[in-house]
């Protein structure tokens, strides 16, 4: 209708500029208009007869308005559009291949795909030559989509376009469609990857198949477990299940064709991921590939997107804790009970017994803290994890106290203080160079903040949710171990909390209750504050068999350690199924300053034998790191050696292996990611479509600002509108006058 | 007799016997030392406690104090306050005694039995102790000697441990040498040696230091056969008794002391 009466469509207006196209001097219309106006003025006084004012104006307005239609008429107006000129511009028709656009109900999403870029550009309306890609890892440039099928085994979209694009630039490139379930196994587009496409001004349009919902799919989405563990530990391993129904799942373990555990998760209606723990008790050294699976459901379109391996290695690794202790008490005794059979902690106890001697247990040699607390960097780094008990900060040296600072924020250990009645704020911590490490403000040593009080211990939400505070199997049976443990023999008040710091446990007093167990990261370490010394209740006061005073020390000490950095160390990092991993190697020395001169190396090697080396380069952040991307051709278990060398001389190995899923990519993750193909296509002046609803694409294609454009004007003077116009101004102008009779 | 009455009746018994015996357990000024105890109670990491136990038929009385009794108060409130003085423990100021059937004893791991040739533990009795000292709990025993009162405490003591052995301590024990290095070690006599010249008692010629050990090869129960290291501590301010005696008594002391509190 639109069209009918003004030429032209809505849209075209709409991107067009409005222009006159006669080419008369202004100072010429102004004056035709002044005499226009008056000779009509001086008409109408002449005839007026008997009409009223009122009349007059009525009808000198509706004069007026013709002159100004017929004046608007005589300047030829017209439209001034820019558009893409014909023939000389291209448009890059992209489809997504990678594997996942296998899927499909009824027809595949790769032959939706093909039909829908076949129907958005007829070839006879555009002008436009058509460049054809597939897209998986790489783009690849084809002739016809003819004979192409969805193989690809990983996809990199960011990547690809912009490939696609930086190479089409010579051809005057007017705009890309891409076809695609938006599917990215290379960890999305980044932030930085997007304006990197924006910024070559080419509009992106996107035409999303598949589905975001697939009701009849469990995907195990998401596996975290550690690399490493020690013999006879428990290992705690996170599954993410991603789901589109409301269920229940069954989530299985096995080390080889030995099932460790099994884990029924609930699958909540109002989310569509449901994160699973599961706890695996790993006894012999060695490597264990172990296999997560989630049962499958009837009519499951993938049952490979079911299953993730991961590899840890369990091996003897003795972590150093060091316990200073300025008084004997049961805290210390019970405390090295529990540690004593736990081989994966060599506790080294410094315990003052009188005010001039110190007993030492827990010895590598004869010789360990011969001369007391240590007083360099070298003699404390050597520990994963510091225990000050009841003891005052005044018995360190101003220097001691910062290399414990130093411990914390550059070593990466953890601190963990006690109570006491020299402990804490008595002890003068609140004042010490350690201060902004606690993650309180404790009390004042003026004030006695510790009391011998029994008191009830509380777990709080956070506490409940992490692992070293984890005495039974679920999370009801744990607040029911908890509930019942004896009270603690004395707490000891821990002052203000700080922004960061967390509450783990509380403890209920006579004036209702305080944090317990609080702790916050430092620097590249953690602090803890355990404000009681009397945990020991938990042991003499439950029956033998009880083990929760035991497994809340060995538990708790392992976290103190798990966190504590080596100074020699190589991880390789890659999301699953991902065709590469980023090794990051990091050598530092007994001070863990970083080991400066080396050239750093790695040896790569796949379980059968493939080998290949790579060179690794410092990184920016850290001096004593240097980074790399290796790539994983096949499946299995990569091993992998970093060495670092000094002229010529191998002074440092560091050792990792990851479990690859090469090429399995693509079997998660298979719900259609319409957010990603909307947010490419807002970021590039695009338009996201439907496969059903492309009927707008070939209009937007003509009038797209990249590639070579020409500037073309359409008359819109002969616009049946503006003759309407004038039709019914001067029928409506005849029409009173013949009522009036006057004029 | 009713069957209620029947079923009541010998747990009934023991009860009124461990009542009396406590309530029998008068100190020389008449007061009860359980009481006096708590009344005067401090505050403290280490708690001296005193074994309350009941007395075998064979024991003696000296006058109307139980065996259990001897040397309270004396003892331990010297003791402790050498604790204080040599060490950096934070000790409660007074002592504290208890029955073994007490729930309170396992918020003390440390506990001192005397004249243990005279005590009798009963079945419920020696299952709390052999809860209470595998769990953590260290004992001490002291002031018993010759071959009749060694049965005599052997006979409870198999009742708390009947398949640990009571073995001698070895030299190299870190037990002898926590805080004191006491590789020499001579027989502390009780005060009777002042006026006898004589330190041993009965044919407990030869002092033993014997021990039985848990699982992991830790020390539960120091026993101090054919010897008294309470009367040395609670005769260190008598001019006549031998300091060197009370020195020595005292470097036991701590050292069973500062071993149960570190292992």
């Amino acid at each position: 209708m639109f069209e009918f009466f003004f030429n032209y469509s809505l849209q075209d207006y709409a991107r067009s500029d409005l222009v006159f196209t006669a080419e008369w001097p202004a100072w010429l219309l102004l004056l035709i208009a002044t005499v226009a106006v008056a000779g009509l003025s001086a008409m109408l006084w002449r005839h007026r007869g008997g009409a009223t004012t009122g009349q007059l104006l009525a009808v000198w307005t509706l004069q007026i308005v013709m002159l100004a239609l017929v004046t608007v008429l005589l300047l030829q107006p017209a439209l001034k559009t820019e558009q893409l000129k014909p023939g000389e511009n291209t448009v890059a028709l992209v489809v997504d291949n990678s594997g996942s656009m296998a899927y499909g109900e009824g027809p595949r999403r790769f032959d939706v795909a093909l039909e829908s870029l076949a129907a958005a550009i007829p070839s006879d309306s555009t002008g436009l030559t058509a460049q054809r890609y597939v897209i998986s890892d790489v783009a690849e440039p084809v002739e016809t989509f003819t004979g192409a099928e969805p193989v690809g085994t990983s996809t990199s979209i960011a990547d690809s376009l912009i490939n696609i694009i930086d190479s089409a630039r010579s051809q005057s490139l007017a705009a890309v469609i891409l076809a695609s379930d938006g599917i990215d196994t290379a960890g999305g587009i980044s932030a930085s990857q997007l304006a990197d496409v924006a910024a070559f001004g080419v509009p992106i349009h996107t035409i999303a198949v598949g589905r975001d919902r697939i009701p009849e799919d469990l995907e195990l989405a998401q596996l975290v477990a550690p690399t490493k563990a020690l013999p006879g530990s428990t290992v705690t391993a996170r599954v993410a299940i991603r789901h589109d129904r409301e269920g229940e799942a069954r989530v299985r373990v096995y080390d080889g064709d030995e099932l460790l555990a099994t884990e029924a998760v609930q699958l909540p209606a109002n989310t569509t991921t449901t994160t699973a723990k599961v706890n695996l008790d790993l006894r012999d050294a060695g490597y264990h590939r172990l296999q997560f699976s989630v049962d499958g459901v009837d009519a499951e379109p993938e049952l490979r997107n079911n299953v993730r391996s991961t590899l840890v290695k369990v091996e003897e690794q003795q972590f150093r804790v060091l316990y200073f202790e300025g008084e004997p008490r049961w805290e210390y005794k019970f405390m090295r009970r529990a540690m004593d059979p736990d081989g994966g902690i060599r506790l080294v106890s410094l315990l003052r017994v009188s005010p001039n001697k110190f007993y030492r247990q827990g010895l590598e040699s004869a010789e360990q803290l011969e001369a007391g607390f240590p007083a360099t960097r070298d003699e404390l780094f050597a520990y994963d994890a510091l225990i000050i008990g009841s003891v005052e900060a005044a018995s360190l040296s101003d220097e001691q106290q910062q290399i414990i600072a130093d411990f914390v924020s550059e070593r990466g250990g953890s601190l963990l203080m006690l109570a006491g009645p020299n402990g804490l704020g008595n002890g003068g911590w609140g004042q010490s160079a350690i201060a902004d490490l606690l993650p309180s403000r404790l009390p004042p040593s003026s004030v006695n903040s510790f009391v011998r009080t029994k008191a009830a211990v509380q777990l709080t939400p956070q506490g409940a949710d992490t692992e070293m505070l984890r005495l039974a199997a679920t999370v009801e049976e744990n607040r029911a171990a908890w509930a019942g443990l004896p009270e603690v023999a004395d707490y000891q008040a821990t002052g203000t909390m700080k922004p960061a710091a967390m509450t783990l446990l509380n403890v209920v007093t006579e004036t209702g209750g305080q944090p317990l167990l609080i702790t916050q990261p430092y620097g590249r370490g953690h602090v803890f504050i355990l404000a009681t010394g009397g945990t020991w209740r938990w042991q003499m006061s439950s029956p033998l068999e009880d083990q929760s005073h035991e497994t809340f020390w060995r538990q708790f000490m392992r976290a103190l350690v798990a966190s504590a950095p080596a100074g020699i160390s190589l991880t390789a990092n890659g999301s699953q199924g991902a065709t590469e991993v980023q090794l990051r190697a990091e050598f530092r020395d007994d001070a863990f300053r970083p080991v400066d001169g080396i050239h750093v190396s790695a040896v790569v090697s796949h379980e059968d034998g493939d080998t290949y080396t790579l060179d690794l380069l410092p990184s920016q952040e850290d001096a004593a790191v240097h980074v790399a991307n290796a790539p994983l051709s096949e499946t299995g278990t990569w091993y992998v050696e970093a060495i670092a060398e000094r002229d010529g001389e191998a002074i440092h190995v560091a050792r990792t292996s990851v479990y690859s899923e090469s090429g399995q990519a693509e079997y998660f993750n298979i719900r259609r990611n319409s957010a990603l193909l909307r947010r490419l296509s807002d970021a590039t002046g695009g338009q996201y479509f439907e496969p059903g609803d492309l009927g707008a694409l070939p209009d937007l294609l003509r009038y797209s600002n990249a590639g070579i454009t020409e500037q073309i004007l359409r008359p819109v003077w002969d616009a049946p509108a503006l003759f309407l116009l004038l039709f019914v101004v001067k029928f409506g102008e005849w029409l009173l006058r013949r009522r009036w009779r006057t004029i | 007799m009713p069957e209620f009455a029947r079923k009541i009746q010998i747990p009934a018994i023991v009860v009124l016997l461990i009542a009396a015996t406590v309530s029998l357990g008068q100190s020389d000024d008449g007061s009860d030392p359980t009481s006096r105890g708590a009344a005067r109670e401090s505050e403290g990491e280490f708690h001296f406690v005193r074994l309350a136990y009941s007395s075998n038929r064979f024991a003696s009385q000296v006058g109307r104090r139980q065996a259990w009794q001897t040397d309270w108060p004396d003892a331990e409130h010297h003791f402790l306050k050498g604790v204080n003085r040599l060490t950096t423990v934070e000790a409660a100021e007074n002592g504290r005694v208890l029955i073994p059937l007490d729930a309170d004893i396992f918020d003390y791991p440390w506990i001192y039995a005397v004249e243990v040739g005279h005590w009798y533990l009963n079945h419920q009795e020696a299952t709390r102790m052999r809860d209470y000292l595998l769990r953590g709990g260290f004992l001490m025993v002291d002031d018993f000697h010759g071959t009749w009162e060694w049965t005599s405490f052997k006979a409870s003591m198999d009742r708390v441990f009947p398949d640990r052995p009571i073995v001698d301590i070895p030299q190299d024990d870190e037990v002898f040498h926590v805080v004191y290095d006491l590789d020499h070690r001579i027989q502390i006599p009780s005060r009777q040696f002042i006026f006898s010249g004589q330190t041993w008692e009965r044919d407990g010629v030869t002092p033993q230091w014997r021990g039985i050990y848990d699982d992991d090869g830790r020390l539960m129960v120091a026993i101090n056969f054919n010897m008294d290291i309470g009367d040395a501590w609670e005769h260190a301010d008598w001019p006549d008794y031998p300091e060197n005696m009370t020195a020595l008594a005292y470097r036991f002391g701590i050292n069973y002391l500062i071993y149960a509190m570190t292992h």
